[in-house]
């Protein structure tokens, strides 16, 4: 405990002293947020339909920052450590790889967090939004979408032969799911090929999953997301621990 | 005094390159081994096939009788380790690497008393990256002393120090030494060897050429010193003179 406190502690600071990841995890989700508070957020979501566009986007803003730090975040900085050497020196200390893994994660669902609340407040503030939904529910929710994507991001920072390679598949995974997904497009708004081809991405379901739950929407159409985003968790869990290399 | 390092049988090779062979080694506990070779003989290679970031293909090594695989969380709770290229987090202070690592051991030495002692009392807020070759160096050689470690592994400790400062690290390892360290160490300077060393071992090519006291390798040469008696033993002309 004592570890992992002091090395929470560590990368946090350095993470912060980064910058990346709080613009693209806290500021850009938070743009998104007022982009489209201010040009259509309190219009209906459709023609007749009950709550507004803001409440229909809330759940996809709110993972922007888990997409970001999922599969943008945690990968690289686990693939730049064992680039560095950094995995080497852990190796020959009794920490073990669970605990490096498990630090990140830490660092990432505090980052998510952070910006759940400060999408909220803005929204609230700001547009005046109400959550319509169970808190729990979405909290729930919000963890597995976290769950699946950390673990996503834990797996390519574990099999990703170096750290070029690394960036090169976060950017494959990052940018089709930030922009097909509908966590910054609407997923409403995309014609039906495209909406099944963006079904495809853990990422989609996940989404559906936070929206179902903050517009309080019947909870069966949930079960298919939530099998599929558990899945994903721990089958990539797996595989990132029994695949990791210190070097 | 028991063994506090054995190494039996140890071999490797990268593909057809042949790093290590036949290996064997034995480091008394408080006592300090100097493993002596040119660049690319294997001394790194040994090192981490000993350490187990390496494995090797054939052979045993025991670190006070625990296997570095098997029994990796336990082994380097007692044994620290610098290794050549000391790296660490980007943008990470001298004091919170310190920090860090003194929390991965449950009875870590105090990190500002290791530092004061190796000269870097007043880097604590320094980045690492803003800190010297030297600097660095005895940075590394720090972090290896701060489990408090009964067995400290060093590979090429001091290169890129001053001589004062290498007097410094020296003093400070021979204390520990008498206190019951056991260090095993790599290293290209003679008289660093012969300042710190019981036993010295010379690789060539991944072969043990000698190994004993620093004394007897130059008694079993023609020369009189210890770099000269070195250079004897890893000259290339030796081998074709044994082999006629």
């Amino acid at each position: 405990m004592k570890a992992f406190k002091s090395m929470l502690r560590t990368e946090l600071k350095l993470s912060l002293r980064g910058m990346d990841m709080f613009l693209f995890a806290i500021c850009a989700p938070l743009v998104t947020l007022v982009i489209l508070g201010i040009t259509c957020g309190n219009q209906p979501a459709s023609t007749g339909a009950e709550h507004t566009f803001l409440e229909q986007s809330f759940g996809a803003l709110a993972s922007i920052s888990i997409c970001a730090g999922g599969v943008m975040g945690l990968p690289l900085v686990v693939s730049d450590y064992r680039g560095r050497g950094i995995l080497k020196r852990y190796r020959v200390t009794p920490v073990s790889p669970s605990l490096i893994l498990a630090v990140q994660v830490a660092v990432y669902t505090l980052y998510a967090l952070l910006s759940l609340l400060s999408l909220y407040l803005a929204a609230a503030g700001l547009f005046g939004y109400r959550f319509r939904g169970s808190p729990l529910r979405f909290l729930c929710g919000y963890l597995l979408v976290m769950g699946s994507m950390f673990s996503i991001g834990m797996m390519v920072g574990g099999l990703a032969p170096n750290t070029k390679m690394a960036g090169v598949i976060a950017s494959a995974l990052y940018f089709p799911m930030l922009l097909f997904s509908g966590a910054t497009l609407p997923y409403e708004g995309m014609p039906s090929a495209l909406q099944k081809v963006a079904d495809i991405l853990p990422l989609t379901q996940g989404i559906k999953l936070l929206k179902a739950a903050s517009l309080n929407a019947p909870a069966g159409s949930a079960l298919v997301p939530m099998a599929i985003m558990l899945a994903i968790a721990a089958i990539c869990i797996c595989v990132s621990l029994q695949f990791f290399r210190w070097e | 005094m028991q063994e506090a390092i054995k190494v039996k049988g140890l071999a490797k090779s990268y593909g057809k390159l042949l790093a290590l062979e036949n290996i064997n080694l034995s480091v008394k506990g408080g006592t300090a081994l100097g493993l002596l070779g040119a660049n690319g003989a294997g001394k790194s290679t040994a090192v981490e096939c000993i350490l187990g970031t390496k494995r090797a293909d054939r052979g045993r090594v025991s670190i006070l009788g625990m296997d570095p695989h098997r029994d990796r969380k336990r082994l380097f709770e007692r044994v620290g380790v610098q290794f050549q290229e000391g790296r660490c987090q980007e943008g990470i202070t001298v004091g919170e690497l310190c920090a860090l690592t003194a929390s991965l051991y449950q009875k870590p030495a105090d990190p500002a008393d290791l530092l004061a002692q190796f000269g870097l009392g007043g880097r604590q807020k320094s980045p690492v990256k803003e800190l010297s070759g030297g600097q660095r160096q005895r940075l590394f050689v720090v972090l290896a002393l701060l489990p408090n470690p009964e067995v400290v592994f060093l590979d090429e400790l001091t290169t890129g120090l001053d001589t004062e400062a290498r007097r410094g690290v020296w003093a400070a390892l021979s204390e520990r030494k008498k206190k019951g360290l056991t260090i095993f160490l790599t290293s290209h300077f003679m008289d660093e060897v012969e300042a710190l060393c019981d036993q010295i071992c010379i690789l060539k090519r991944g072969r043990t050429v000698f190994c004993g006291t620093a004394a007897d390798a130059v008694a079993g040469s023609p020369c009189d010193t210890l770099e000269d008696a070195y250079l004897w033993y890893t000259s290339e002309g030796r081998d074709s003179r044994e082999s006629v």
